[in-house]
């Protein structure tokens, strides 16, 4: 009975995430528009939140992680700090791109 | 043949010979001194699991790097600059399902290649519908390489693909032929160093040619500063497309399906050490590798910028003018380095390494599936090692020509290098990277469901070459280009294919029996490290190595068992029958010398005493005399 509910609960999320597939670019593209750097940086980001997440997700339901194990605990931390360092990384790159200035045109 | 611009005379292409010539001997004897290490087929093919990870790690940098990433790369970083990155860094959103899914799988149960994964997880046509699909994915690769290779040779040299292609290969194969996977790998740490050191090389003069970094960062127009490009506007080239094609199928096809990689993880000593080298990948090897093979195109896009507004050639070098972006690597790097032959005959030693560095995995590769999945279970299932171990050599001969042949078929295509090569990969690989990733985090998918995706998502991924119309509703739901060819949108099309195929199919047929799928699914992952352990309990304890330890030899002692003091045993949080593994102290060996063992507590024994047979000492190719380490593996 736990099983099927936690299959159920699983299917459900799928709607959601075709919905945000979607949505979500044409959210930025309408805000931000599609030449700007950061919609790239949020479409990359944005996407890659549910496709880790969805990893961690599925290590944790199916005991692939345990937490109470040490070394599973350590490289559960570093998925999501290398997560974060990637996209601390592109972030600052595209400020520093923006902020100097080109020389080349005078 | 067109020429890349480059006006060699007779002295010239005569150094840069000799350097490019003396390299690759080099290196074939290098690889040819490992052969030592071969006793049987597990050591020829996965090292014998020894390694510690930095080893595999650090041979991963020449083995990522082809002979086309430098070519490639620096003519995208020609064209739009940094973003030539993108393919490099957009690898970690992959790693939970590497990291606790197919890492700790296909260790824990002993997997020696994808096909047989799929033979245990599936059944014997799964297995062989994989292989087809491996198998073309590898030597599309090992052509790939042969071919730009010959192309770079022709262009710069005037020598014809007919004479340097054969060389090459030839010398190539013979030290994988005779070394194995050990002589691959030692022989990718050297030349991984090689890479990288060419490579900073080439960039350092480049640099100063334009006279320091903030010069060249200051003439490098915006555009090419930034990490990503447009999001969709060009369907060859676009953040959208790179994340579905790259981050997505590309990245699961090289960590989950690329024989060479898998092969490469396989040769490390534990699960644990197996993330470390995968983190290490990913953290560290392929963001320098970008820059490594990108950044002559960054310079070249600034020399040029700062030439129009000084209006002229810089103080000191030649003019630089690139009308074939591809060539842009060997035209920026012959102008920087002032035109110098033995400088550039490093670089271009370099390209060699590139090349030589990339086939030797997957000639070995290649071989391995050879041996595992065709010649053992259909030819002759039961043999010696030594007739497995001349099986395989002959095996490694067999791929090299058949590589080598394939150039004939490269030079018949008429489309640039870049889209041959992504045209190639993104056709190959969505219908087995979807069924792998199905078969492994989804234990309900069953072997009805996964041959029929495999055989129908890959022929409908094949039609899309010649209507890639179907493709455009994919693309513009996900906002992606519009119109193109969809090199990239044309993966994310056949992995939803192949999807939505197995989940039907599944569906409306039967689940496979859970015993059959026992350790080979993330969900079983436990009864999986049983298994290893040979019905062990596993041990997760947190220990600590025991050092400085001196072998003592008991023939008692069955083979493949230690004994030690209970104390060294407390140290490593080990109990009796836990899985050990044993090296030689000396660290930068990385395992070279080691063994996986089981043991036991030995009362009698001094603390710094490890008792084993003969037999387990030279099985571990130790040597008396040195000291020993040993640590818990689980």
């Amino acid at each position: 009975m736990d099983q099927k509910i936690s299959q159920m609960k699983w299917w459900a999320a799928v709607p959601l995430v075709v919905a945000f597939a979607f949505f979500f670019p044409r959210l930025l593209i309408n805000t931000l528009g599609a030449d700007n750097p950061w919609t790239s940086y949020l479409y990359l980001y944005g996407f890659g939140t549910i496709y880790t997440g969805s990893g961690l997700l599925l290590a944790l339901k199916s005991g692939a992680c345990k937490l109470a194990r040490p070394k599973d605990r350590f490289w559960f931390t570093m998925v999501i700090a290398g997560f974060c360092y990637f996209a601390a990384l592109h972030g600052v790159w595209i400020y520093l791109a923006l902020s100097i200035p080109y020389l080349g045109g005078q | 043949m067109e020429s890349m611009g480059l006006e060699l005379e007779s002295g010239s292409v005569m150094a840069i010979a000799i350097v490019a010539i003396l390299y690759v001997a080099v290196i074939t004897a290098f690889g040819g001194y490992f052969a030592r290490f071969n006793s049987n087929i597990n050591d020829f093919f996965y090292s014998g699991n020894r390694f510690s990870w930095w080893l595999p790690a650090a041979s991963m940098v020449a083995t990522g790097i082809g002979s086309y990433s430098y070519l490639k790369y620096s003519e995208q970083g020609y064209n739009t600059g940094m973003s030539s990155t993108m393919t490099y860094l957009n690898d970690w959103f992959l790693a939970p399902f590497f990291f606790f899914g197919w890492l700790p799988i296909i260790y824990f149960a002993r997997i020696k290649s994808v096909p047989e994964y799929f033979e245990r997880r599936f059944n014997s046509a799964a297995r062989y519908i994989s292989l087809t699909i491996i198998l073309a994915y590898m030597f599309f690769y090992i052509g790939y390489n042969l071919y730009t290779i010959g192309i770079a040779m022709e262009g710069m040299f005037k020598v014809p693909q007919l004479y340097s292609v054969p060389i090459l290969a030839a010398f190539l194969g013979a030290y994988v032929t005779f070394g194995g996977q050990t002589a691959v790998i030692f022989t990718d740490l050297f030349q991984g160093i090689m890479l990288y050191i060419a490579g900073g090389i080439a960039i350092f003069a480049g640099i100063y040619a334009l006279g320091g970094f903030d010069e060249w960062w200051s003439f490098l127009p915006v555009s090419h500063r930034l990490p990503f490009v447009h999001l969709n506007a060009d369907p060859k080239f676009s953040s959208a497309g790179l994340f579905w094609g790259e981050a997505l199928a590309g990245s699961i096809a090289f960590t989950f399906m690329n024989q060479g990689f898998l092969m490469r993880y396989l040769t490390i000593k534990s699960v644990n050490e197996g993330r470390k080298a995968a983190f290490f990948n990913v953290m560290v090897t392929l963001p320098v590798s970008a820059i490594i093979v990108g950044a002559i195109g960054w310079i070249g896009k600034s020399l040029v910028m700062k030439q129009a507004v000084v209006g002229g050639a810089l103080a000191g070098y030649d003019f630089v003018q690139i009308e074939n972006t591809f060539h842009t690597f060997i035209i920026v790097c012959w102008a920087t380095v002032k035109q110098n032959p033995w400088i550039f005959g490093f670089v271009v030693a370099a390209l060699m390494a590139a090349l030589m560095s990339t086939i030797d995995t997957l000639i070995n590769a290649c071989a391995a599936i050879g041996i595992y999945d065709l010649y053992k279970p259909l030819v002759k299932p039961e043999a010696t090692d030594e007739h497995y171990l001349k099986a395989a050599r002959w095996a490694s001969i067999i791929t090299t020509v058949i590589g080598t042949l394939l150039v004939i078929w490269f030079n018949t295509q008429k489309d640039s290098l870049m889209n041959i090569h992504y045209k190639g990969i993104m056709t190959i690989i969505p219908a087995i990277v979807t069924t792998i990733f199905m078969g492994a985090f989804w234990k309900r998918f069953n072997s009805y469901a996964a041959c029929t995706s495999m055989v129908v998502g890959s022929l409908v991924t094949i039609s899309t070459v010649w209507y890639p119309y179907v493709i455009a509703p994919v693309s513009w739901f996900f906002s992606g280009p519009e119109v193109g060819e969809f090199i990239y949108f044309r993966a994310l099309f056949g992995m939803l294919v192949t999807a939505v195929i197995g989940f039907f199919v599944t569906m409306v047929t039967s689940g496979e029996n859970d015993k059959d799928v026992t350790g080979l699914t993330i969900g079983t992952l436990d009864e999986a490290m049983i298994s290893y352990k040979d019905g062990g309990v596993p041990n997760h304890a947190l220990g600590q190595k025991a050092k400085n330890l001196v072998a003592t030899i008991d023939e008692n002692i069955p083979t493949h068992w230690i004994q030690l003091s209970p104390q060294a045993m407390e140290t490593l949080a080990a109990n009796d029958g836990d899985v050990i593994y044993i090296s030689d102290s000396r660290w930068w060996l990385g395992g070279l010398r080691s063994h996986h063992v089981k043991a036991t507590s030995n009362s009698k024994l001094a603390n710094s005493e490890v008792a084993m047979s003969t037999k387990t000492f030279e099985e571990a190719y130790m040597l008396s005399g040195y000291s020993l380490i040993a640590e818990k593996i689980i």
